[in-house]
């Protein structure tokens, strides 16, 4: 990553009291408030010229549930943090700035339960089955057991 | 007000997204090849809108990974694809050995770009004769199936597996290459380079690929594909110079010489030119890394239970950038691993390719973005201006089309076949 980027974003983040860590092998995570994502992420695509969106990953954390947008140019990487608590799980959607991101967030919808305020097509399944019960946890979380999905799917096959 | 007047203010609201305005579909089959779903609203025989719904085949690999060992993983997800399946063992592998202090040996580095590259090769093959099969052009289908053999062969020779290969291990490679095989993969490269340029003289000039590919798909400028997530070949093809191998180097893609292929013309036959040039480049860079293959280990043996943290990579698959992002508590299971394939990234832009073209089109701009879903199994479709609704099998669509471009290769006998449902 080059170095001009890498104080750019530090400097955002001592302005808004984030984080910006870097692992050994030289990726950088930056952490930022759930309020402030959409803001944050405009800045990387519209002046940083961050431009290519790799995916976006949901992440169990007990109590709360991570959001990571991985953004790639070149040979530079960053990947913005954010966190929704699980009580509560609405994040917001990024479709309006990155058209891309609309099955990504549909996939996080899916297998997490977050609601993506602003995605048009949130309320459809994009992975799951259509039969899947509504008061089931979404299987992505630590909580949800594989032979509780098996079983409430009527997967379970008989042993004789 | 008329009954027309009225009839088409209410088609009018289909065309926002919504789900009350979803149309019905049948029964679908998870056996059936690919089964993949996309509703297409039509205006006639233009389409307006398209909506897709994947996830039938969904087998919940991300969950699995979590109660598997991280070795066990990378078999495991090695079976995501049944073409491109090398390169997703690599990336899930490169992003283990991200949170490792080894580092892979050089010689391995070449077996896995060798790998990538033969995969790449057999991946573009099957694809071009693809193309050809949907196009109604089968003689295309049967002779690059029979030189995609050719790859198939050395894959076997090298690895001992035609698909899975299973040659990645944590920090190299399990085999090394078989000795004096280095001839006959430059030999083999020659053949497909020839090939390459037989082929592409061939969808230049051959009236059958001319007709179905030649200014096919809604044009689309290059801030349109970078803003729609596209990856891959799909980027390439309008220009933009978006390739993992030459813009974050893996593997031993810093020291093999190479140039990757771009393209503006922006339809179909774009996308062939762009793949067939690629087969070229793929063989250059297998006779460069074999020529020059490092002596020395193919592989560090590390301990099974991987340090604590988090790491992502990403890899040029045949049909564009995989992601893999890995996060380790230290212990023998992953914590959680989240793969990204490119059909999916790609979705979103196939969506935009097929806006305002013909019915007819559909198979062959589908299949140009390389689905991982080769075929569509069942589509079903609503035309706005009649209210009618109808489903068809991927098959039932690809006779559609290419009676639509050649109405004189059917006898009436067969044309029953694909009328509209009326």
């Amino acid at each position: 990553m080059s170095s001009n980027l890498l104080v750019e974003l530090q400097t955002y983040a001592a302005q808004s009291n984030s984080k910006v860590t870097t692992t050994r092998k030289g990726e950088t995570f930056i952490e930022v408030n759930q309020d402030h994502i959409k803001e944050f992420i405009s800045h990387v695509v519209n002046d940083l010229k961050i431009l290519h969106l790799a995916t976006i990953t949901g992440l169990d954390l007990g109590e709360n549930i991570g959001i990571i947008y991985h953004f790639s140019q070149e040979s530079d990487s960053i990947h913005v943090r954010s966190t929704v608590p699980k009580t509560q799980s609405t994040a917001v959607s990024i479709v309006d700035i990155i058209p891309g991101a609309i099955l990504y967030e549909m996939e996080i919808h899916d297998l997490f339960g977050v609601t993506f305020a602003g995605n048009p097509w949130i309320n459809q399944k994009l992975l799951l089955p259509d039969n899947w019960p509504d008061d089931l946890p979404p299987p992505l979380l630590k909580t949800t057991k594989p032979a509780e999905i098996r079983k409430r799917l009527h997967l379970e096959v008989e042993r004789k | 007000m008329s009954d027309e007047s009225k009839r088409r203010e209410e088609s009018a609201g289909l065309m926002e997204y919504s789900v009350e305005n979803l149309v019905p579909f049948g029964p679908i089959h998870p056996a059936l090849k690919e089964p993949e779903y996309f509703k297409l609203i039509l205006e006639g025989e233009k389409i307006v809108q398209v909506i897709p719904r994947i996830g039938y085949v969904h087998r919940g690999l991300e969950k699995a990974a979590e109660s598997r060992p991280w070795v066990q993983n990378m078999y495991m997800f090695e079976r995501t694809c049944g073409i491109c399946s090398f390169v997703h063992s690599l990336c899930y592998g490169q992003a283990v050995e991200g949170l490792t202090i080894y580092e892979v040996p050089r010689r391995a580095k070449y077996i896995r770009l060798i790998i990538s590259e033969l995969e790449r090769i057999h991946s573009h093959l099957l694809w071009v004769g693809l193309m050809g099969h949907w196009a109604g052009f089968e003689t295309l289908f049967m002779w690059v199936w029979n030189d995609r053999e050719v790859i198939l062969d050395l894959v076997e020779a090298i690895s001992g597996n035609r698909v899975h290969k299973s040659m990645n291990a944590f920090c190299g490679v399990r085999r090394d290459m078989p000795e004096n095989i280095e001839d006959r993969i430059v030999e083999r490269m020659k053949f497909i380079t020839d090939r390459a340029h037989y082929y592409r003289e061939i969808i230049d000039t051959e009236e059958t690929m001319l007709a179905r590919t030649e200014n096919v798909g809604n044009k689309i400028n290059q801030e349109t594909a970078q803003k729609l997530c596209a990856v891959g070949p799909m980027a390439r093809y309008v220009g933009l110079r978006q390739d993992v191998r030459l813009n974050d180097p893996y593997a031993a893609y810093d020291e093999v010489p190479f140039d990757i292929v771009t393209r503006t013309e922006g339809d179909v036959r774009a996308l062939l030119r762009l793949r067939l040039d690629e087969l070229v480049v793929s063989a250059n860079m297998i006779s460069y890394a074999v020529k020059h293959l490092p002596e020395g280990p193919i592989r560090v043996k590390i301990a099974p239970i991987i340090p604590a943290g988090e790491h992502s990579s990403h890899c040029e698959a045949p049909r564009g950038e995989i992601f893999y992002y890995v996060k380790s508590t230290g212990g023998r299971t992953p914590d959680r691993v989240k793969s990204r394939q490119p059909t999916m990234a790609n979705i979103p832009t196939a969506l935009e390719l097929l806006k305002g073209q013909t019915l007819a089109d559909v198979p062959m701009v589908l299949t140009a973005i390389d689905p991982c879903f080769g075929c569509m199994d069942r589509m079903s479709f609503l035309d706005m201006e009649s209210h009618k609704q109808w489903t068809w099998s991927g098959e039932q669509l690809r006779q559609y089309g290419i009676k639509h471009y050649f109405p004189d290769r059917f006898n009436s006998s067969n044309s029953s076949k694909f009328r509209r449902a009326d």
